[in-house]
């Protein structure tokens, strides 16, 4: 065992947890006890208080629109001012979907219903009447160009301010909105995305990535993953090069994509 | 309209007819092609016969197989779609082939189990005798967003059928809400004690007050999120069910055994399924047979004597191996199909077989809302894992990080080279294949080893 430890905050595990997305928690989880990295995982929802200084790395999953508004008035009171502080903070944050569009500053209805969301990144969603589903595919900058595959479920259609850059570009599906080919949130350490499937596990370079980002910010710059026991990713590679196959092969407007 | 609906027919069934000779199984084609020709089909062939409709997330198929063996003892002459055609155009195929070809009936009664988006059709076609509602579970999300979604396919399903009797199940906080949407006559059934000592950890599907968003509170759980709940907000609450599984002596990997309360009376009854799913499956069809007028007995008798249906527990020789097919298709479903595993006391093989074509859910993100987890703690039990299918990949991946020893997972893509695989080696297989994985597996097996072909 090194003497290396993250606290993990998973936030709303029981109301934000659809598609899977606590994959995402089984995953990280995982690649850093396998490496020797102790991780702590607490789980907070309504009514608990959020205590940044706690967490290294939070976790925000997807959920359905009936019970994300559950959450929105408990968001607000016990949990803002905390979350913007710990990005500001440059603490890491994986959020997706729901969780992902909650950090940005609002959603509008396609009937034109406004609901304030957290504000804490320079972006706003706009509901539609379609859905966008489907596996897709896009580079992510911070991999440099690496591809992230996974499947995208959602009818809120989001555009990026000027603060904010996207993590990469939509190779095959809809992305954020469907129209700028842009995909996801990069803004200091968080991350922001549609990605189910869930996100970490089929594309472990971005798990990893994301791991050594919240190491180095805890314990200082010169901490590589590389230094610690190499994992045996075979598994990983299958699931991640089946769907990037796949998807290079069909087009984005295939349903069976 | 009458000569449409000849033509209609009679292209139907010759669909089915060059089908059959070309060896195939397809469910949806003739149905596809009576519907284009005429769209109303089903409701013009429906119209002199008294429908049931089994509707709801998970539990359809076995219901229906105990009803369908409640309705024999009963005496009552029906027909039924049998090979998990529930969609309109697989039901219209089983009235089409159930009618003459001027479209009489030949039999009076049918026995229908339906998709849920599907049932806003089938019920305004059939105007059913009556509609009972399994349960409201996650599935396949990528079609229907969420699930008050499939929950609204429900209610206006029930809303197209306004002379249905409607059975619900009580202990679901979501189906139970129906009541209030619509104006048929209601019967609740449910289960008035827990069912499990230990239960796999699985998320609530519906931790909310669906009328006023406030959470629930539970005098107990028997899974998933079924139970006796109540909200201390609005005081939405679990209705007193009047068909009742009252008490609950066993519950093991084989059977269970319990007390059923209906119109006053009790009676003891052997569930001859494993899981607590399975009791649910069969108070539901013994509420059917109650709100059908049908003397109680016979289904409770029904329940200890009916075979397994299609996919559900299934057993057959493989070669050396007894196999035991089990179909999954959502979180819910497959968390009870472990709590059933978690008591197997032979060693075993498990196979998963998975596959993402549209009636599977192109969407596979659920199976990391599965607790396998539990079964990291059976792998001294557990020799093998095979994992198949177009998702074999990811559910390889899956299981590795559930903590079963990576040694001990062998993904196999190829159908045959799996059956030969198993069926060399002389042990208990468990064998869950997602709906289209099963269908390529049968037609394989069916091959192999002489089982007749499912759409027989
Ligand atoms: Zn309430």
């Amino acid at each position: 065992m090194s003497d290396y430890s993250l606290n993990l905050c998973h936030l709303y595990p029981d109301v934000l947890n659809l598609y899977g997305d606590t994959g995402n928690i089984i995953c990280l989880k995982n690649r850093m006890e396998w490496r020797g990295i102790h991780c702590e995982v607490s789980n907070l929802s309504v009514g608990d208080e959020l205590h940044a200084g706690d967490h290294d790395f939070f976790f925000i999953g997807g959920g359905q629109d009936f019970e994300q508004e559950v959450l929105l008035k408990d968001a607000d009171e016990n949990k803002k001012d905390d979350i913007l502080a710990a990005i500001d903070d440059e603490k890491v944050f994986l959020a997706i979907c729901g969780g992902y569009q909650i950090l940005g500053e609002y959603y509008k209805t396609w009937d034109g219903k406004q609901y304030d969301f957290l504000g804490a990144l320079d972006l706003y969603t706009v509901g539609s009447e379609t859905r966008m589903i489907g596996n897709y595919m896009y580079t992510c900058d911070a991999l440099d160009g690496d591809k992230i595959v996974g499947f995208e479920n959602h009818s809120g259609k989001t555009y990026l301010g000027e603060k904010c850059v996207p993590i990469g570009k939509v190779l095959n599906g809809s992305g954020n909105n469907g129209e700028d080919g842009t995909e996801g949130c990069h803004y200091k350490n968080v991350f922001g995305c549609y990605t189910h499937g869930p996100c970490l596990p089929k594309n472990p370079a971005f798990c990893d990535m994301l791991i050594e980002t919240a190491l180095r910010r805890k314990y200082g710059d010169s901490i590589s993953l590389a230094d610690f026991p190499e994992l045996d990713d075979t598994f990983e590679k299958n699931a991640h090069e089946y769907m990037t196959a796949r998807l290079s092969k069909t087009n984005a407007d295939d349903p069976s994509r | 309209m009458k000569a449409r609906a000849f033509i209609a027919i009679t292209a139907c069934k010759l669909t089915h007819w060059l089908l059959r000779v070309m060896g195939r199984g397809a469910t949806q084609l003739p149905g596809r092609v009576a519907n284009k020709i005429y769209p109303d089909l089903l409701g013009y062939l429906a119209r002199d016969v008294r429908t049931i409709i089994v509707t709801g997330t998970n539990g359809k198929t076995t219901t229906s197989r105990i009803l369908e063996e409640t309705l024999r003892e009963a005496g009552i002459s029906f027909f039924e779609n049998k090979s998990g055609a529930n969609l309109l155009n697989g039901i219209t195929a089983i009235f089409i082939e159930n009618c003459s070809a001027t479209g009489r009936p030949k039999k009076k009664t049918a026995l229908i189990e339906s998709d849920e988006a599907a049932f806003k059709k089938v019920g305004k076609y059939t105007d059913p005798e009556l509609v009972l509602v399994t349960n409201v579970f996650r599935d396949q999300l990528d079609r229907y967003g969420e699930v008050t979604h499939t929950l609204n396919n429900i209610k206006i399903g029930i809303q197209n059928s306004p002379h249905a009797v409607v059975c619900l199940n009580a202990d679901c906080s979501l189906t139970a809400s129906l009541r209030d949407e619509i104006g048929n006559k209601v019967i609740f059934y449910g289960v008035n004690e827990p069912i499990y000592k230990h239960r796999v950890r699985e998320e609530s599907d519906a931790p909310y007050c669906i009328r006023c968003k406030h959470e629930y509170e539970y005098e107990y759980i028997t899974y998933g999120h079924l139970g006796k709940y109540h909200c201390p907000n609005c005081g939405y609450s679990r209705p007193d069910p009047e068909v009742a599984v009252s008490r609950v002596f066993i519950s093991d990997a084989d059977h269970s055994e319990i007390e059923i309360e209906a119109a006053g009376e009790k009676f003891k009854a052997l569930i001859n399924l494993p899981g607590g799913y399975n009791i649910y499956n069969g108070i539901s069809a013994v509420a059917v047979a109650y709100a059908l007028g049908l003397d109680v007995r016979i289904a409770v008798g029904a329940l200890s004597s009916f075979e397994c249906g299609f996919g559900r527990m299934e057993k057959f020789m493989l070669g050396d191996a007894a196999a035991r097919m089990i179909l999954i298709k959502n979180p819910a479903g497959c968390n009870q199909v472990l709590n059933f595993l978690s008591n197997i006391s032979e060693e075993s093989i498990f196979v998963v077989c998975l596959n993402d074509n549209y009636a599977d859910g192109r969407d596979i993100s659920w199976i990391w809302d599965v607790d396998f987890e539990v079964l990291a703690g059976l792998q001294d039990r557990l020799s093998l894992i095979y994992l198949s299918g177009i998702r074999a990949d990811e559910i390889a991946m899956r299981f590795k990080y559930a903590g079963i020893d990576p040694a001990k997972i062998k993904v196999q893509k190829d159908y045959g080279k799996l059956v030969d695989a198993i069926s060399s080696q002389k042990k208990a297989v468990y064998i869950m294949p997602t709906y289209t994985a099963m269908m390529d597996l049968r037609a394989l097996i069916s091959k192999r080893f002489g089982y007749k072909n499912f759409w027989e």
